[in-house]
């Protein structure tokens, strides 16, 4: 079955004549409930575009706490960020219920990309402007919370100090 | 500035050298040599989501007001140092700028300017060479979003470690959006 690719707003740019490239990419995948679709620091060598169901996605944020961090419904998207850097996951998406829909293979889209398909580029521009804007929002967050140290210690500790500067080397405005 | 000049500037910064000859023609095209004087303001924080600037020369100042704490300044970036470009998550996203680009005291800053709205239209009309830009600004944000969150969850890690009891305050402000 060819996957209705026009219906997920990742694909909804491409043009009718461009959509089928990306659907012949595109292999079935389904989950059943508790199933781990992308497990933090393994491989992440597939977007995932959900058609139905429901997933979560935790973080071991401090070692040996799960933090819970999204629960996303379908029709959604799991994976973009492995697509556009080192393919090793940061966070752990499972199947709350049974889950279906199809995966995108990394090095297949990116053999695309590298071909010059504008169809491929037109998905990683839609992901680029998701990444554009959850840089905006870390940004703001970033610097609500180094104000919120340095206002605790008075700047007398010269590790957040640091810390700030790490945080702001890597910031894109 | 000519446009050999202009061609130059482009090419010397890494975010364009993956384009070819006559995709870097397009974005020449679109380009508008600009001149700031010392203290003029490049790109303002909280204003519309900004255009593309390669420094070609001069010295800029990267400035963030911080709540309460007044305006604090980031960075400095020379542009006879390695990273010659700002403004360029303005091309992709639709948030205003989150920092203020500012020419230093010393002297004026040459810059080469791709509008947004020019690289907006460029994207509109399905032009190769502007989904390449797209793409390459793409690869370069997520790299850094990923080192930001990893410098984030260190701190979290190393604020739990020494046992700050306002952790989870400081852990659900930041980790809101999390992408996989």
């Amino acid at each position: 079955m060819q996957p209705t690719v026009e219906s997920l707003p990742l694909f909804e740019t491409l043009a009718p004549e461009e959509r089928p490239e990306i659907a012949s990419l595109l292999e079935p995948a389904s989950f059943a409930a508790g199933e781990e679709i992308i497990t933090e620091g393994g491989p992440e060598e597939y977007l995932y575009v959900l058609t139905s169901g429901e997933v979560e996605v935790h973080k071991e944020v401090v070692p040996g706490r799960h933090q819970h961090l999204a629960t996303m419904q379908a029709p959604t998207v799991v994976g973009e960020m492995g697509l556009m850097t080192d393919p090793t996951a940061t966070a752990t998406v499972t199947a709350r219920d049974a889950a279906e829909g199809w995966r995108l293979p990394r090095e297949a889209f990116l053999r695309s990309l590298d071909s010059g398909s504008v169809a491929a580029h037109k998905i990683a521009y839609e992901i680029g402007r998701t990444v554009a804007e959850r840089m905006a929002a870390t940004d703001e967050a970033v610097a609500k919370i180094i104000a919120g140290l340095e206002e605790d210690r008075a700047s007398a500790d010269r590790d957040f100090d640091v810390f700030g500067d790490k945080l702001m080397r890597e910031w894109s405005f | 500035m000519e446009e050999s000049d202009i061609k130059g500037g482009m090419k010397a910064a890494r975010i364009f050298e993956f384009l070819s000859e006559e995709e870097s023609e397009e974005f020449v095209r679109v380009s508008e040599p600009v001149v700031f004087a010392p203290g003029e303001i490049i790109i303002r924080e909280g204003g519309t989501p900004s255009s593309l600037f390669v420094l070609t020369s001069g010295v800029v100042e990267v400035m963030k007001r911080v709540p309460g704490r007044g305006t604090r300044k980031l960075a400095e970036i020379d542009a006879s140092d390695g990273r010659t470009v700002v403004g360029e998550r303005g091309l992709l996203g639709s948030s205003g700028a989150s920092a203020t680009v500012r020419v230093g005291s010393a002297g004026e800053v040459e810059a080469i300017k791709i509008p947004r709205e020019a690289f907006r239209e460029m994207i509109r009309a399905g032009n190769p060479a502007a989904y390449k830009l797209a793409t390459r600004i793409t690869r370069l944000l997520a790299r850094r979003l990923t080192r930001l969150d990893e410098e984030v969850v260190g701190a979290i890690r190393e604020l739990d470690r020494r046992g700050e009891t306002d952790l989870d305050v400081f852990r659900d402000k930041l980790i809101t959006e999390w992408m996989v």
